[in-house]
């Protein structure tokens, strides 16, 4: 709503529809980096816990419910960069 | 329910000649979880010595050996044999005496020879890489060998080496690198060996073989296929044996190992010459009946009393007590770790929460669906106790799905017949872009209401449990640093609701402002958060640095809504892509294209409902455990608690 209050104070060249339809590609763009940093987050967390949490199951079986565990703990970075496009796309 | 099964320390005493039916009585009980004796002058222990096995304990475990042997070698599984009762311990017994032996000859014999052939095809395998080099030389392999005049050198090369002494030269041109052979007098040997080394030689040993290379392998190649058949034959008839004998060894092995424990129990047992002590735990509610059928069974022959229990130093063996609908989730605890026994058992609250968490996930009537059939497929093939209990799991995981899928009205991404009836999941995709999308704002809310409630829950049993289990000071100051963690929790969600309306949330920004225009809520909140923090650092002022997590485990609960909605959105996109896309454009121009197009919208209908339903399982499990594993149980849980192992077995094809 602040974007739009500035729109006529602006003059880029382009049409307010332009505009509008830059902004919901702009919230699009950041949705997407949103998910996508996250989950390279994610990935580079789980990396080292996967590799010792396979170790360790190769060890001992029984670890195995633990280290899944472990595993998915960094899971939270990629569902917060979730919860954050869906705020971006949706609220 | 919510704590362990009492448990009653009974000490059996009697004299030695009443072992074996005391034993025998304890074991058909399959309650007494023995404490251990163990050799080191307890009090009150003085001049006793560890017992001896009865008699008849090696042949058990011999023949045990020899059953356990014959089982690998046919490899079979007791977990993959149904339950059935083969027959009675005494007959067994006989046939183990007259049956076990000749079973045991035939099926060494087979394996003897398996492993005889095995390293003959290895053998013969290697024969064959040597000679392989050698595969093209249009001479018989004789001739490379016995001389004493000449050198013979053999293999690779880089490039056809320049030789200045006479010599009878093979020379194979290869892509890489080319095979070469060269025949001289062993008095210019050195010359040759020098320009071969020019040229990277690698030598390659002179097979002791004759006749041509090509011959020498086809004969060793059908040398091994005569051998491979012979194995595979054998393997065929140990796989006679074993469908002929799997019932009869496993029952076999199920007897001598009650046979083993039973003769070495006494291991276990404090003795001296003429008496002996053991010590275990009975579930108080069957103290009764193990004492008077003790007594029964010795003639009266025996001292068995209730010792106290020392909660503090005892440790206690811990068997769940739970109702049968929350018997499976205990997989997931013992995952975890097994409560103690003084702690509050949160298995019951798991059996709850796991399946709404789960359910609130997916929550899909179609998938639902799906995850219910797949229970009740598998459970007709898993055999193992662990794998019916999770399946039992899914099974309510599934029906919980159902219910929230009817509640959301989704099916298979789709919409039902009615409006939903908690906020809308279905977000603007595809043909639905109409509809009003999803309420994302509510839906995160509710799941931040649940953390809360959740994490609430969890601070207030941790706060049971430290009075429960801690003393004096030291107890004060646990439970109000609980106590501080939760007011700080809702001192600043108070706060927040002061300052920035939220839906489904209070909204105490319209109370009056008191004190130079600070809000009433903000002061509440504020003093609430301070009031905490100081709790909190009473107990341990370190502890104040993990403040945040109370903001970070609170927003973890935002899951539920985002990991659903994402498997949401992807039924929504295979369904897009594939009926509105695919099969209805198809559906309304039938030429070979629309068929095609019709059969392509089939096949990715079906391929994505089925990742999605596996990406179902494993968010909608992973994140719910993982909610109780991190957020839930470190408010309270500590577990480790020792397993309660009552001593005897759950027979399966036996009868006593």
């Amino acid at each position: 709503m602040v974007a739009e209050a500035i729109v006529p104070s602006v003059d880029v060249g382009m049409t307010i529809e332009q505009i509008k339809a830059t902004q919901i590609g702009m919230k699009a763009v950041g949705a997407g980096v949103a998910v996508g940093l996250t989950g390279i987050g994610t990935a580079v967390a789980e990396m080292g816990i996967g590799s010792a949490a396979v170790g360790a199951v190769a060890e001992n079986k029984d670890m195995f419910g633990v280290a899944l565990l472990f595993t998915v703990i960094p899971e939270t970075i990629v569902i917060f960069g979730l919860v954050v496009a869906l705020l971006v796309l949706f609220v | 329910m919510l704590a362990p099964k009492r448990m009653s320390r009974l000490l059996i005493a009697a004299s030695r000649d009443q072992l074996s039916p005391v034993i025998a009585e304890l074991y058909r009980h399959h309650l007494f979880h023995i404490e251990e004796y163990v050799d080191s002058g307890a009090d009150g222990y003085e001049g006793f010595r560890i017992g001896a096995p009865l008699s008849g304990a090696s042949e058990a475990s011999t023949d045990l050996l020899k059953i356990r042997a014959i089982e690998n070698a046919v490899s079979i599984n007791a977990e993959d044999i149904e339950f059935r009762a083969v027959g009675a311990r005494p007959e067994l017994m006989a046939k183990i005496e007259w049956e076990l032996p000749l079973l045991e000859r035939e099926v060494e014999e087979l394996t003897g020879r398996r492993l005889k052939l095995e390293i003959r095809v290895k053998e013969l395998q290697q024969k064959i890489q040597e000679i392989m080099p050698f595969s093209e030389v249009p001479f018989d392999l004789d001739l490379l060998r016995g001389y004493k005049e000449f050198s013979v050198f053999a293999g690779y090369v880089a490039r056809e080496p320049p030789l200045t002494v006479p010599s009878e030269v093979y020379f194979a041109k290869g892509k890489e690198k080319s095979f070469i052979i060269v025949i001289v007098l062993a008095v210019q040997r050195d010359a040759v060996e020098k320009a071969l080394q020019g040229s990277a030689f690698l030598a390659v040993q002179i097979p002791e073989e004759s006749g041509s290379a090509q011959k020498r392998i086809t004969d060793y190649t059908g040398q091994i296929a005569s051998a491979v058949e012979e194995i595979s034959e054998i393997a065929k008839k140990l796989d006679e044996v074993k469908t002929k004998h799997a019932g009869f060894l496993v029952a076999c092995e199920e007897v001598l190992r009650a046979e083993v424990e039973k003769t070495e129990a006494p291991l276990r047992f404090a003795t001296t010459r003429q008496t002996f002590v053991a010590e275990g735990w009975v579930p108080s509610e069957s103290v009764d009946a193990v004492s008077s059928d003790l007594v029964k069974a010795t003639g009266g022959k025996i001292y068995v009393t209730v010792i106290p229990t020392d909660i503090e130093h005892d440790s206690v063996p811990v068997e769940y007590n739970n109702p049968s609908f929350a018997k499976p989730i205990q997989l997931f605890m013992d995952v975890y770790s097994r409560p103690k026994y003084t702690e509050v058992d949160p298995t019951l609250m798991l059996a709850i929460v796991f399946p709404l968490f789960f359910g609130l996930i997916l929550g899909d009537f179609g998938y639902g669906l799906i995850l219910l059939a797949l229970a009740f497929v598998l459970g007709r093939f898993m055999k193992g106790e662990d794998g019916q209990q999770f399946l039992k799991v899914l099974r309510n995981a599934s029906i919980s799905t159902i219910i929230f899928g009817l509640l959301f009205s989704e099916f298979l991404g789709a919409k039902l017949l009615w409006e939903p009836l908690l906020p809308s999941r279905h977000l603007n995709i595809g043909g639905e872009a109409t509809g009003h999308g999803a309420a994302i704002p509510d839906l995160m809310v509710l799941s931040l209401w649940i953390g809360i409630l959740h994490i609430t829950l969890g601070r207030v049993l941790g706060m049971y449990n430290h009075a429960k289990q801690d003393h004096g000071e030291h107890r004060t100051k646990t439970v109000m640093a609980n106590f501080g963690w939760l007011a700080v929790m809702w001192g600043l969600v108070i706060a927040i609701w002061s300052f920035v309306p939220i839906p489904l949330m209070p909204d105490l920004r319209g109370l009056p402002a008191i004190m130079s225009g600070v809000a009433i809520g903000c002061i509440i909140g504020a003093v609430f958060i301070v009031l905490g923090v100081v709790f909190i650092a009473r107990d341990a002022v370190l502890e104040v640095i993990e403040l945040p997590t109370i903001i970070s485990h609170v927003l973890s609960y935002t899951r539920l809504v985002a990991v659903g909605l994402s498997s949401v959105a992807i039924a929504m996109i295979v369904n897009y892509m594939s009926i509105e896309k695919l099969i209805s454009p198809g559906l309304e121009d039938l030429s070979i294209v629309g068929i095609l197009m019709i059969l392509v919208g089939v096949v990715i209908f079906l391929l994505g409902h089925t990742l999605n339903v596996a990406l179902g399982i494993l968010g909608g499990g992973l994140h719910s455990i993982r909610l109780h594993y991190v957020e839930f149980f470190t408010k309270f849980y500590k577990g480790g608690g020792k397993k309660y192992v009552p001593f005897g077995m759950k027979r399966r094809f036996t009868e006593e």
